[in-house]
């Protein structure tokens, strides 16, 4: 017999908007489970910029857009301020681009009230020392950083604690249908291959680039275009600000700081397949190119890693033209009760991590009237627990940059971190001394119910995101995993395999000079001093 | 406070391998420090021109260089290093202490103005213990002798009238602890045809980078490199008998400045044995060596070490008929500058330099042969036999033949 989960709501997707329907849902009282194939940001959700958009790269194309980002802005810093980085944004204006433009742009901010200002030149160069010298004037705006990782995963934890669930490694597999709508989902365990029914009055699809897989499933029809972007990882994080280009966006031209790192992009090709990650070393090379305009020193900055990931675009009519920059990035809230007449199906695409929890709103608006409940949404109020934790960690004894990064992230899991940091020397230890993360921490982030995976520890630590991309923080953790009983030998020899493999993915593409080197280094510690075989039971 | 975004980007080559870490002679010893790895290039990859993280036990780092000479990926670990020490100094405050520690030059000065006195009064034990209260210096810890015929007062030409021009950098030791290194330096030189003229200097700033004074030590560094540049574009060439000095010239300036300046000074400076070296490669040197039937032990300090240029200490007192002289191939000596002086890295000092002095004990030599006046203080702490500096052997073969010969020579 087939384990049932009974609910009244069904979120398809633990990206961003996923997250941010199933915590509306929770917050207005609705019982809701979110179902994900993989690990919570699997998809593009983690495979973006990062960037907390003032609105500004919008203002002068689509005025629409740039309202809800600046509006959006505001309440983000406000309501999930333990992911956002208040780092502000330049925009920068180099010889080459447009001269007109500037003062086009200027206007546009100021009508859609995205507050810039003129910065002097001196300035900007004793903020951001590797800021071109040709360039010609800097404006900042609001913009900030957001940590997706996190963002996904606390927004989620706090749904949770509202008494909303969520099963992550669980695969839909099905949406069942009757004869006029959709009751549930049939989804599947990665790990164990167990399957479950779950049932609901309504399923949201919030699948992103997979959105129209799921649609097929229910026997809909559904066009989405699938924009991949590629994204570098510059190995530290030059700038404080963002930095913008200031001409009609266009490809590789913003910098944002993200943590140690900053992060580079990004492109636009239209791809079918989802799950298509796929790098191209020409793309990025043109990157670079383009880049350097604004960053001289970028040409000689070594990276540590590149990704890709794919905007879910929809358009009503199928046309589309190859760059898919044309197409709105406008939100697609579809009713497909309306729209192709299924009952209980509902499909929320495109917009932006930005715009997340306003397509959450008014997703959720139409889920009440369904379901005729009268709850307002309060989302742009209630506050995702903060991460800063300054007021921890002021007598244990470790080092000060492991430290600085707990102040900013141990959050609500800070007294259950400094006593473990107190007990227990091993906890202390530095794992991943290229992010300075603990064994505390990763042990913080372990859950009774999903096996020992260094990704999801290094989604929620950044283990292993350094410059050496876990060549030395891996074995290490897998090895006090499995010290700690918190791991089999077998399940940390895969999952050392896993996020190898990973890794290496993300290395190849930029692997000159340093990275190619340090992609040696780990091919020799654990292939031939580790003696670990390639491949060895590779089952998520 | 300075502007401590100084774009040295070397950390971005830096893998991980930890050989500087596994090479660094105070992690060898000590689990009290966080390592070359860990405190050059790994911090500054987390805090380049973002906010600084200050870690206190950068003071454990005694700039000793043996980092940047096993780094694959030629990181400048030291410099790296040196600027956190710099951070933290800056954020700490500086001690007392490590203030008259770091002004060799004002202590030198004042203290050989009344050398008789001043010595005395540091082989006195309540005067040391005061030292120890006051100041943090371990009673037990033996100190250079400071002279009242400093070799600034002796020797005061400032331009040569020979074919090669040597500019001679003296360097603290050479001029308050141990003139003697300096009058043997001038010998060689003069018995190879060479007058030696002495440039305007301030000490070159080594002291000041150990413990986190960097603008002194730079402004030091800029009078230096004035003054000297002075010389060599005169045609001068600079050669020095201090390896501290001398590794500051030819890395350290470079690194911190980075100006075109250091650069062109790096061209023309020599430790004294490579400049012979040198000469005997251009067939100038001169070699009317008298036989010395000696057994001597070389100790090469880091800063020789992390020069690169090999062993020219022993390339040139090979030469002397009859001398041996064997590499007793020791680690780290553990005086490290100034960072031995202290009280709370005296253990620390002590530990390292174990192994140096077994090695020394073992050697089957009568006596050490070292460059530098801070290693010299150790080998004379830790082991039973006497320190001489390589221009010292040289000298006394050189007079010792020219007595020699004039003897030998008929009336
Ligand atoms: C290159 C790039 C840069 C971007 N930069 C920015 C930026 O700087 N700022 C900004 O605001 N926005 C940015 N965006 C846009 C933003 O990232 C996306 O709009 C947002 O992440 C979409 O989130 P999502 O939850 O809708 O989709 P996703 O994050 O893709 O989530 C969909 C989830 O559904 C899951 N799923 C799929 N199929 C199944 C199934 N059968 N069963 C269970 N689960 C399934 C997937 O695993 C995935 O986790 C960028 C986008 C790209 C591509
Ligand atoms: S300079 Fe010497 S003491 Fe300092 S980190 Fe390097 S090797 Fe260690
Ligand atoms: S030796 Fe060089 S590359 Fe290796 S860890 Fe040290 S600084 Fe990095
Ligand atoms: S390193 Fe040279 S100049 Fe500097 S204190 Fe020592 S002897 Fe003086």
């Amino acid at each position: 017999m087939r384990r049932k989960i009974e609910t009244q709501v069904i979120v398809i997707g633990g990206g961003v908007t996923g997250a941010g329907v199933l915590r509306d849902l929770a917050v207005r009282g609705i019982k809701a489970i979110l179902v994900e194939q993989r690990d919570l940001g699997h998809g593009t959700s983690s495979r973006n910029h990062g960037l907390l958009h003032s609105g500004g790269r919008y203002a002068v194309r689509d005025e629409e857009a740039a309202i809800e980002s600046y509006r959006e802005n505001i309440i983000l810093k406000k309501t999930v301020p333990g992911s956002i980085e208040q780092t502000g944004g330049l925009f920068v204006k180099v010889p080459e681009d447009d001269d007109d433009y500037v003062q086009k742009w200027v206007s546009a901010c100021e009508k859609v009230g995205i507050p810039v200002k003129n910065i002097p030149l001196e300035q900007a160069f004793k903020d951001e020392p590797y800021l071109s010298k040709k360039i010609q004037a800097v404006y900042s705006v609001p913009d900030g950083s957001v940590d997706c990782f996190t963002l996904v995963v606390d927004v989620v934890a706090d749904a949770v604690t509202r008494g909303a669930r969520a099963l992550t490694y669980h695969e839909v597999i099905e949406i069942i249908r009757e004869t006029n709508g959709v009751s549930g989902v049939l989804v599947r365990n990665r790990y164990t291959g167990e399957e479950i029914e779950v049932r609901g009055d309504i399923v949201i699809n919030a699948a992103g680039p997979w959105g129209a897989n799921l649609a097929e499933m229910a026997g809909i029809s559904l066009h989405l275009i699938n924009n991949k972007g590629m994204l570098a990882v510059l190995n530290h994080r030059f700038n404080r600000q963002v930095i913008n280009r200031l001409r009609i966006p266009g490809d590789a031209d913003i910098f944002v700081p993200a943590h140690n790192v900053t992060i580079f992009g990004t492109t636009g090709v239209n791809v079918d397949d989802p799950n298509d990650f796929s790098l191209d070393r020409q793309e990025l090379e043109m990157m670079l190119e383009e880049g350097a305009a604004l960053i001289p020193d970028l040409l000689n900055m070594r990276l540590i890693r590149a990704f890709s990931g794919s905007r879910p675009l929809y358009q009503e009519s199928t046309v589309a033209d190859t760059s898919g920059r044309s197409v709105t990035r406008g939100i697609a809230l579809l009713d497909h009760k309306q729209r192709d007449g299924v009952d209980g199906f509902i499909t929320i695409t495109g917009g932006k991590l930005t715009t997340f929890r306003y397509m959450a709103e008014k997703t959720v608006d139409i889920v009440c009237e369904k379901l005729n409940i009268a709850a307002r949404c309060t989302t742009d109020e209630e506050i995702v627990p903060h991460r800063e934790a300054q007021s921890f960690f002021k007598e244990v004894d470790m080092a000060p940059a492991a430290k600085h990064k707990l102040f900013h992230w141990a959050g609500t899991k800070a007294e259950k971190i400094e006593q473990s940091l107190k007990q227990r020397p091993i906890d202390r230890t530095v794992i991943c001394e290229c992010e300075q993360v603990t064994w505390a921490e990763i042990e913080s982030t372990l859950t009774e119910d999903s096996p020992f995976n260094l990704g999801d520890i290094r989604r929620r630590t950044r283990l292993g995101m350094g410059p050496c991309q876990g060549t030395f923080c891996s074995y290490r953790a897998a090895a006090v995993a499995v010290e700690k009983d918190a791991a089999t030998s077998e399940q940390a020899a895969w999952a050392l395999n896993d996020a190898l493999n990973e890794r290496k993915k993300g290395m190849t593409v930029v692997a000159t000079g340093e990275t190619a080197k340090q992609a040696q280094l780990m091919e020799a510690i654990y292939n031939v001093s580790l003696r670990l075989k390639e491949g060895a039971n590779q089952h998520v | 406070m300075q502007n401590y975004n100084f774009l040295d980007r070397s950390f971005d080559a830096c893998l991980k391998c930890h050989a500087c870490t596994a090479t660094c002679p105070v992690s060898n010893v000590s689990l009290e420090f966080g390592g070359p790895k860990h405190l050059g290039p790994e911090l500054k990859r987390l805090t380049d021109n973002q906010q600084v993280i200050d870690d206190k036990r950068i003071e454990l780092c005694t700039l000793c260089g043996n980092c940047d000479i096993s780094c694959p990926e030629n990181v400048h670990v030291s410099t790296l290093t040196a600027y956190a020490k710099a951070i933290h100094a800056d954020i700490e405050g500086t001690k007392l202490r490590d203030h008259v520690l770091s002004n060799a030059e004002l202590v030198g000065v004042a203290a050989s103005a009344f050398a008789p006195i001043t010595n005395a009064a540091m082989t006195m034990k309540p005067v040391r213990q005061v030292m120890q209260i006051v100041l943090g210096i371990p009673a037990e810890r033996k100190f250079p002798q400071y002279r009242f015929n400093n070799f600034k007062r002796k020797y005061r030409k400032t331009t040569s009238e020979t074919k090669r021009k040597v500019a001679y950098f003296v360097g603290c030791y050479a001029t308050y602890n141990a003139p003697e290194v300096a009058d043997s330096f001038v010998e060689v030189m003069k018995h190879n045809g060479i007058e030696v003229a002495v440039p305007k200097q301030k000490c070159c700033g080594v002291p000041m980078f150990a413990n986190g004074k960097m603008e002194q030590g730079l402004k030091n560094a800029k009078y230096n490199i004035e003054s000297l540049l002075e010389y060599t574009r005169q045609g001068y060439d600079i050669v020095l008998t201090c390896t501290s000095c001398t590794f500051a010239f030819k890395k350290e300036y470079i690194n911190y400045l980075q100006s075109a300046d250091a650069h062109e000074l790096a061209k023309h400076v020599y430790d004294a044995d490579e400049y012979l070296r040198m000469l005997k490669e251009a067939g100038e040197f001169n070699s009317n060596l008298a036989p010395m039937n000696d057994k001597a032990g070389y100790y090469a300090p880091c800063h020789m070490k992390g020069q690169g240029i090999g062993n020219p200490a022993m390339d040139i007192l090979g030469l002397i008929p009859g001398y041996e002289i064997q590499d007793v191939a020791a680690g780290c000596c553990g005086q490290c500058g100034t960072f031995g002086f202290k009280e709370e890295k005296y253990e620390i000092s002590m530990k390292i330099g174990k192994s140096m002095s077994e090695a020394i004990a073992d050697a089957d030599a009568d006596y050490t042969v070292t460059e530098c006046g801070m290693c010299r203080n150790q080998l004379e702490q830790l082991t039973t036999k006497n320190v001489k500096h390589p221009m010292q052997v040289l000298a006394q073969s050189y007079v010792k033949n020219l007595e020699e010969s004039v003897h030998a020579s008929p009336k």
